[in-house]
């Protein structure tokens, strides 16, 4: 195909999914953040230590909104997070003086050392960001950074995935472990 | 000859739509996150990988017709239209003394020896044998089988795979392939129906 005929697109939109769909999507995320969150602020807050971080809003899009996509699943979610976030503080303890390298290196090892894996989690590229740019109470967490936020949350979310998704009769959370 | 492969002759379910995609994914719950394009892809490729693993994979003893009826070379012709007749079969394996195969004998090798043709209708044969006083039918007494038969029959071995076998039905333009086993006795036949029945059903046809 033509090289700018391509960026036509031409190809059609998945259809629009139930309402009964979307409500549980709704209920699925709200809980999951809502669990995250509440632990965040209410448990660690005064302590320097953190139990959220931005790309979990973007997990529990697929997790909770997605659940069938192979990209949302638990492989996926708890591979993806805990690899990139590896990525992320290595490019930032090794690269970090000048942020843009760092920044850069980090997303895109990522990308591929999830896809390497069969553990390709969108979030995770922010995961892998956010260890670089996410300021003076990141860095502060060193590689712990890996563990909690990034692991522990990860897990909290895939809990309340697996107790939500499993309740509705035509949803099924998730489609495969490993 | 043309002869087309089992990807070229791409069946009917191939030509699915995307609006086919569309409404199958509207029948499933939840968001799948495949573009309908996408799917349609994957779904044609798996299905030629499945079509070529049906021509490579099954097998003449997979769908052949067990029994045969084989016939010797020195029956007499009446009485071997009469077997056939009986049996409802329009041809088979011809065999010396020993079993062996030596020709294949069919409806075709019948309407030869009468003079009316290779592939005259029914109408034909009526009217022929209306207008003339001695029907050319009585041609056929005091022969033999092995008289009129096709020599040198077309064989298949039972590990032939049934794209070999379509292909064999194509280009020799027969009908059935009788299948012999290494020393050339008939063990069975297969028929272009049995090869029809193979193609819908994957197996072997059930018996009538």
């Amino acid at each position: 195909m033509n090289y700018f005929a391509k960026m036509k697109g031409g190809g059609q939109s998945p259809p629009k999914v139930g309402s009964i769909e979307v409500l549980w999507s709704w209920i699925g995320s709200f809980l999951g953040i809502a669990a995250v969150s509440l632990i965040h602020s209410k448990m660690l807050d005064q302590t320097g230590l953190m139990m959220i971080i931005g790309s979990f809003g973007a997990s529990a899009v697929l997790i909770y909104g997605a659940v069938r996509s192979p990209l949302a699943q638990p492989r996926n979610l708890l591979g993806g997070h805990v690899l990139s976030a590896i990525i992320g503080v290595t490019a930032f303890q090794w690269l970090g003086g000048d942020t843009w390298p760092a920044a850069a290196v980090a997303v895109s090892t990522s990308i591929a050392v999830m896809h390497l894996t069969k553990t390709l989690h969108p979030p995770g590229g922010a995961t892998a960001l956010i260890a670089v740019i996410g300021g003076e109470s990141v860095h502060n967490l060193g590689y712990l950074y890996v563990l909690m936020p990034t692991a522990l949350g990860a897990g909290v979310m895939l809990a309340i995935a697996l107790i939500v998704n499993n309740i509705p009769k035509n949803r099924r959370y998730p489609e495969f472990w490993s | 000859m043309k002869k087309s492969s089992p990807e070229e002759c791409a069946p009917l379910p191939l030509e699915i739509s995307e609006e086919d995609v569309i409404e199958a994914m509207k029948s499933i719950p939840g968001y799948i996150d495949i573009t309908p394009g996408d799917f349609k892809e994957v779904y044609q490729t798996a299905y030629n990988l499945a079509i070529k693993r049906l021509f490579n994979t099954l097998t003449a003893s997979q769908i052949m017709t067990e029994s045969v009826l084989s016939i010797d070379q020195g029956m007499d012709l009446v009485e071997a239209a009469g077997l056939l007749a009986q049996t409802r079969i329009s041809g088979a394996p011809v065999v010396n003394n020993e079993g062996k195969i030596v020709g294949i004998v069919s409806e075709k090798d019948f309407l030869k020896e009468m003079g009316v043709g290779e592939k005259p209708s029914f109408m034909q044969i009526a009217n022929h044998c209306l207008n003339n006083k001695n029907c050319m039918i009585g041609r056929l007494h005091n022969k033999t089988v092995g008289d009129i038969m096709t020599r040198q029959p077309i064989t298949g071995t039972p590990e032939m795979t049934i794209g070999a076998i379509s292909a064999l039905f194509a280009e020799k333009q027969i009908n059935r392939l009788p299948i012999v086993d290494e020393e050339g006795h008939p063990v069975s036949i297969v028929t272009r129906t049995d090869l029809a029945y193979s193609f819908h059903f994957c197996g072997r046809r059930p018996k009538p």
